[in-house]
């Protein structure tokens, strides 16, 4: 029987690959999709939460963090462009002029 | 003249304000002019006060923040009358003896400023006022140091800034805490020193909170060992900004223990008699030796200074009419001498552009009226009777002597070693044969800097002959601080040890 | 009365504030004339006085304002105008006014003239407050005053350069002048406590209530007062171990080392135990310290004199011998008598120092006596008044010094202190030898100032009729022994001696008189015919010893001076900078040093942020945990 722990873990595995692509990665479009993945590990975890319970507060939350994430692929997105065009990179090692 | 006291703090700063749009060539006159008016709204407020009178006088009154008990309010006493009179005095001739060629103008509106932040912590009688203009009262001092300084100056106002600053913040937690303390026992919120008075405080609590007090005025007095902002800024402040320094802003600091931590304190002020004192016999006579060891005459003056503030801090804390009026007079004549002292430095500075002793010798020769006239300060700073120097002195150490016979004798000593630094800066500028080629054709003083000196050596003789005008209104004042202090006190130490005149009239 | 009182008072201060008008113009004789009436008048004034008081034997009281009030403590400008007071007043005037006509002669050549008599009549004002004072904070002002005077007039030529000790003992005028103050303030402090002291358990610092409450006080506090203002007269009067600035004192100018530290400054100390008399006759053992102290001194004293050859050092030596004797006397209890010598010393030490200012005149400020001798032919009235005072000072009958000393060596005879006799009787023998033997080294034998090219010459003829009044008080004053004791003991404790003693008077008299002449004798053979050295003696441990005044000027400073000045410099140095102020801008500096070192974290680096912000959230996490585990 598939319980809401095994939901649980999945989420918490997907998590934390997406917690080590953040910290590892050093391309900026790769952290992108490494807190694209955060975001639905959270929503796995959102909705086994509320099927659990029988609330639909969880899975509405669901729904908003994708809508969320959608605009901010759109928005942030744009950004990396803007950004790619103007330094040429998008390494996180080279966009360092915020040194203090 | 119902709002005298209002027109006294502000007049120097709307004047201030107005000073922008004067031109550059009449700055100097403009603020002459300002400074000596204000200074004859003061000799009117002296005037117009009533010497029998121990309480406020002149009070005004409007609400700030109603809600928080935060209101304009001022009022002026027999302690605080001449510290006006003589903040006023000292703005004036500052401002007439000022020897400075760039941006004067900026000087002047400077010197105006601080002139209202000065006379504001001497009248405010609400804390978050005195606390406003307290911190002000940096602003322009910093200004002063960081602009026209010598080559350390960002140095010495930036550490000037930091230092008191910080002193102040402390201070700042101890008021909000007894406002706090005042609501919680009376449900009204309110800042006025009147009711704060009135609070009587468990022991624990006012420990705590003269602490919190002593921190902020020990670091402006300049206690031992929070002193050593004091030489860096007078070292590298310009000749005016050092007479303001060592006159009026030193006193900021004694000030607030007569008017604070004693009468809301009195029996945290008598646990700290005996710590105190030994702070003020180390000011006394340690400075005094660090002072023999200085090379640079202003240095002299200015850990003189530190060793004269001892003298003053033991009086506050010998509870006894004599020790603590003979403090406030001591804040007069210490303020008049070492402005004197410190505008004297400057004359010779002006010439020479060194202030370092073995440059000089032989000056009696060359300049006699300099030397007559720096002569008279240093015996005024020595204590010699007849000048303003030894009344106060006298007093405190007289009013000292019953808390502690021995702490007497030992700051006592101030009149030796006092005479020991003063004397061999004397000797090494004055006497002795003309050394230096360059001093030999050095100008007498001249019309500007007679002007400015021989008002200073009038009332050092004056005061010294004739206190009485003086003494009176501060007499009356403490003697009626005392017998409340004495009544407020909780614990039987400090009943016995708050000694009240047998003279004390009844307060009205 | 009462403006016969401000009269003398104020007549010094307002020919001291005339002269000073002209103080930085040049040299104006009409400053030192108006002066000198000024002072006459004052004089006339005091003597006028001291006949009223003589007459009706009743005080005048006269209060002129109040000076200062607080708490408790009034003090009032108040003078009291009676036995001892006027007698002070008297001599102090009579003194003045002669020294006055003196330097009018005397600093002829100075340009510094005006200057110099508006300082001398200062001092006399502050002399006059001193003595006239109805309380002791009046006689303290009066008591600072004469040490800022003496401060001016030592240092008079503060142009003069340092020198070393070798070549000058006293370093130089405005040295010597610090020396003065400084030393004295010391000696003021002891005198501040003594007044504290009073006002504490009595209430007021007048004089007529202090006595008066003197018998309700307990002993320690009473002998504890007593010491305090005996340790602040001590300064004033140069006794040990504050004596070594009357000696250097001498480098003011001469008419000032008589007038100052001869005649009347010097002899506060002696005036301060004689005017508290009731206090210290309540309080045996500070007298008996006060005598037994004032006999050392007058032994210690003479026996520097005895080698010294300074023409200035030797009188000074003698003054400070002198007022030994005068302190022997007040602490015996015998307060007339020592008011007696006071004055009757006043005016042959005054006259013997004019004499010696004649002689530097004449020997253009020369002053070994060995390089004098035979100056008689030149200055014969300079060597009579020299003479006439020296054999006062012997205690030659008839004059005053004979009856003055003579009933201070025949008090501590009677008061059974035959330690303190014998020594004041040696001490009167070498009194009596080394005055000779300055007077016969400088005035007979052979002429040697001829071998260093000076031309000696006699005083102006006004300068010597002016000393003559002098001359006659020191020649007759001890004709009024018993005049004066009727009127001062109306004031002063009575003292007459025991019947003993009394029979005895003519033994202990001729004891005296032998010594002293027989130090007269000694000088007359040794020096009389010319300056015979004698290498042996002058190079012995005592001669050395002697001469260095006992190298006591060397320990103080070596053991005060010196250490004082490395002291200083260390707590500057060492504790100011290096302690206190580096702990300040260390803390300043930690600060700094911390946002400093944790700058370096803002790498700009967004992939660090993260990882930081990673460690962060576990760490918060980790305390989330705990937290909840321990409950």
């Amino acid at each position: 029987m598939i319980g809401l722990s095994h939901y649980l873990v999945v989420s918490a595995l997907l998590f934390s690959i997406g917690l080590m692509g953040v910290l590892r990665r050093r391309n900026l479009l790769m952290l992108f999709f490494a807190t694209e993945v955060m975001l639905n590990a959270v929503n796995i975890a959102f909705a086994a939460i509320s099927h659990f319970y029988n609330d639909l507060t969880g899975q509405m939350f669901a729904f908003f963090i994708i809508a969320i994430a959608a605009s901010e692929v759109a928005v942030g997105l744009g950004i990396l462009i803007v950004l790619y065009k103007k330094q040429g990179s998008l390494d996180l090692d080279e966009l360092t002029t915020m040194k203090g | 003249m119902e709002n005298i006291l209002s027109v006294l703090v502000f007049f120097p700063a709307i004047a201030g304000l107005l000073g922008f749009v004067v031109n550059k060539e009449s700055a100097r006159v403009y603020g002459v002019t300002v400074a000596a008016i204000e200074f004859f709204l003061s000799l009117w407020l002296w005037f117009a006060f009533d010497n029998n009178n121990a309480g406020m006088q002149f009070v005004e009154m409007i609400p700030l923040i109603p809600d928080f008990g935060v209101s304009y309010y001022l009022g002026v006493d027999g302690i605080s009358l001449f510290i006006v009179i003589m903040s006023t005095l000292m703005t004036l001739i500052g401002m007439i003896s000022m020897n400075i060629a760039k941006n004067i103008k900026n000087m002047v509106i400077t010197l105006l400023f601080l002139e209202m932040t000065m006379v504001g912590v001497f009248l405010s009688l609400d804390a978050i006022i005195f606390y406003l203009f307290w911190e002000l009262s940096l602003v322009p001092m910093l200004y002063i140091i960081g602009a026209w300084g010598g080559p350390l100056r960002i140095y010495a106002s930036i550490k000037f800034f930091l230092y008191t600053f910080m002193g102040s913040l402390v201070m700042l937690v101890g008021m909000l805490f007894v406002a706090y303390i005042y609501h919680d026992l009376t449900g009204v919120w309110s800042f006025a020193l009147t009711d704060w008075y009135a609070l009587v405080l468990p022991v624990s609590y006012q420990l705590w909170l003269f602490a919190a007090f002593f921190i902020g005025f020990a670091i402006k007095v300049p206690m031992f060992p929070f002193h050593t902002w004091l030489p860096y800024a007078h070292g590298q402040a310009p000749t005016i900004g050092s007479v303001i320094l060592a006159a009026v802003l030193l006193k900021m600091g004694t000030y607030g223990f007569v008017r604070f931590s004693l009468p809301m304190f009195p029996d945290a002020s008598v646990i700290a008699i005996t710590p105190i004192a030994i702070i003020s016999i180390i000011m006394i006579i340690y400075t005094a030796m660090v002072a023999y060891a200085q090379k640079d005459m202003k240095q002299v003056i200015a850990y003189s200074s530190v060793s004269h503030m001892g003298i003053i801090m033991l009086g506050i804390f010998a509870m006894n009419a004599e020790g603590i009026g003979g403090s406030v007079f001591q804040m007069l004549s210490h303020g008049i001498v070492s402005g004197a002292l410190f505008m004297l430095v400057g004359v010779i500075y002006d010439r020479r552009h060194t202030k370092m002793m073995d440059e000089f010798g032989g000056l009696a020769t060359v300049m006699p009226k300099y030397a007559l006239v720096f002569g008279i300060m240093l015996m005024a700073s020595v204590g010699l009777p007849l000048t303003i120097g030894f009344v106060g002195e006298f007093l405190v150490l007289i009013g000292f002597y019953n808390v502690s016979p021995i702490m007497t004798i030992l700051a006592g000593t101030s009149i030796i070693v006092g005479a020991v630094y003063m004397l061999s800066v004397y000797k090494k500028s004055f006497f002795g044969p003309v050394t230096n080629e360059a001093n030999r054709t050095l100008q007498d003083l001249d019309a500007k800097e007679t002007i400015s000196l021989v008002p200073l050596v009038l009332i050092v003789v004056w005061l010294g002959v004739h206190p009485k005008p003086v003494l009176e209104p501060i007499d009356n004042s403490v003697k009626a601080m005392l017998s409340f202090m004495d009544e407020k006190a909780i614990t039987q130490e400090a009943k016995e040890m708050i000694k009240v005149a047998k003279s004390t009239q009844e307060i009205k | 009365m009462e403006n016969l009182v401000y009269i003398a008072l104020f007549a010094p201060l307002v020919s001291s504030l005339f002269a000073g008008l002209f103080g930085m113009s040049p040299r104006q004789t009409f400053v030192g004339i108006v002066s000198s009436a000024l002072l006459f008048v004052s004089m006339s004034a005091s003597l006028m006085l001291a006949y009223h008081v003589y007459q009706t034997g009743a005080p005048i009281y006269v209060t002129m304002k109040e000076w200062i009030s607080m708490g408790d403590l009034f003090i009032p400008f108040g003078f009291v105008v009676d036995q001892v007071s006027v007698t002070m007043m008297g001599v102090v005037t009579v003194v003045s006014t002669v020294v006055h006509v003196y330097s009018i002669g005397y600093m002829d050549h100075d340009k510094s003239f005006n200057r110099f008599f508006s300082y001398l009549s200062a001092f006399v004002f502050s002399m006059m407050v001193l003595v006239m004072s109805d309380n002791f904070a009046g006689l303290f002002i009066g008591w600072e005053g004469v040490g800022v005077c003496s401060w001016l007039l030592i240092g008079f030529w503060y142009h003069k350069p340092d020198q070393s000790r070798e070549e000058n003992p006293s370093i130089s005028p405005s040295w010597a002048a610090n020396e003065a103050f400084i030393v004295n303030r010391i000696a003021d402090l002891g005198m501040l406590v003594g007044i504290f002291i009073l006002y504490w358990n009595v209430g007021s610092l007048q004089y007529s209530e202090v006595f008066a409450a003197l018998p309700q006080l307990s002993e320690i506090i009473l002998t504890t007062a007593a010491l305090a203002l005996f340790i602040g007269a001590m300064g004033k009067s140069a006794q040990f171990p504050l004596h070594t600035w009357l000696t250097d004192a001498m480098e003011g100018p001469t008419p000032v080392s008589a007038l100052i530290h001869a005649a009347t400054m010097v002899t506060a100390g002696v005036f301060l135990v004689i005017r508290a008399n009731p206090l210290f006759s309540m309080t045996p053992e500070v007298s008996f310290f006060i005598a037994a102290l004032g006999t050392f001194v007058a032994f210690f004293a003479a026996s520097m004199a005895l080698v010294n050859r300074d023409l200035k050092r030797i009188i000074a030596f003698s003054t400070l011998s002198q007022l030994g004797y005068m302190f022997a006397a007040a602490g015996l209890g015998a307060y007339w008598i020592a008011l007696f010598h006071l004055g009757a010393h006043a005016f042959f030490k005054a006259l013997l120092f004019l004499g010696a200012g004649n002689v530097m005149h004449a020997m253009h400020d020369e002053l070994d006596i060995f390089k004098m001798g035979g100056l008689k032919k030149q200055m014969k009235w300079t060597y009579i008044y020299m003479g006439l005072a020296s054999l006062a000072l012997a205690g030659i009958p008839p004059l005053a010094g004979f009856f003055s000393k003579d009933a201070i060596i025949e008090t501590a005879f009677n008061e059974g202190t035959l330690i303190l006799w014998i020594m004041l009787v040696v001490t009167a023998g070498m009194t009596a030898f080394y005055s000779f033997r300055q007077v016969f080294l400088t005035f007979h034998g052979d002429e040697r100032y001829k071998a260093f090219g000076i031309h000696p010459h006699e005083m102006y003829k006004f300068v010597l009729v002016a000393l003559s009044p002098l001359a006659i008080l020191a020649a007759i004053a001890g004709f009024f022994q018993g005049g004066f004791h009727d009127f001062v003991t109306r004031l002063l404790p009575e003292y007459q001696m025991s019947e003993h003693t009394h029979h005895l008077a003519l033994v202990l008299g001729a004891i005296v008189l032998t010594f002293a002449v027989g130090g007269i004798a000694l000088a007359y053979k040794k020096y009389a015919n010319g300056l015979k050295r004698d290498e042996k003696t002058e190079n012995g441990f005592l001669y050395k010893l002697l001469a260095n005044q006992y190298y006591i000027p060397h320990l103080y400073e070596e053991i005060i001076s010196k250490p004082y000045a490395m002291i200083s410099d260390l707590m500057w140095k060492s504790v100011d900078l290096k302690i206190v102020d580096a702990t300040v801008d260390g803390i300043a500096k930690f600060l700094y040093k911390s946002g400093d070192g944790t700058r370096k974290m803002q790498t700009g680096n967004l992939s660090n942020y993260l990882n930081w912000m990673a460690i962060g959230g576990i760490v918060l996490l980790v305390i989330a945990m705990l937290s909840a585990m321990l409950g």
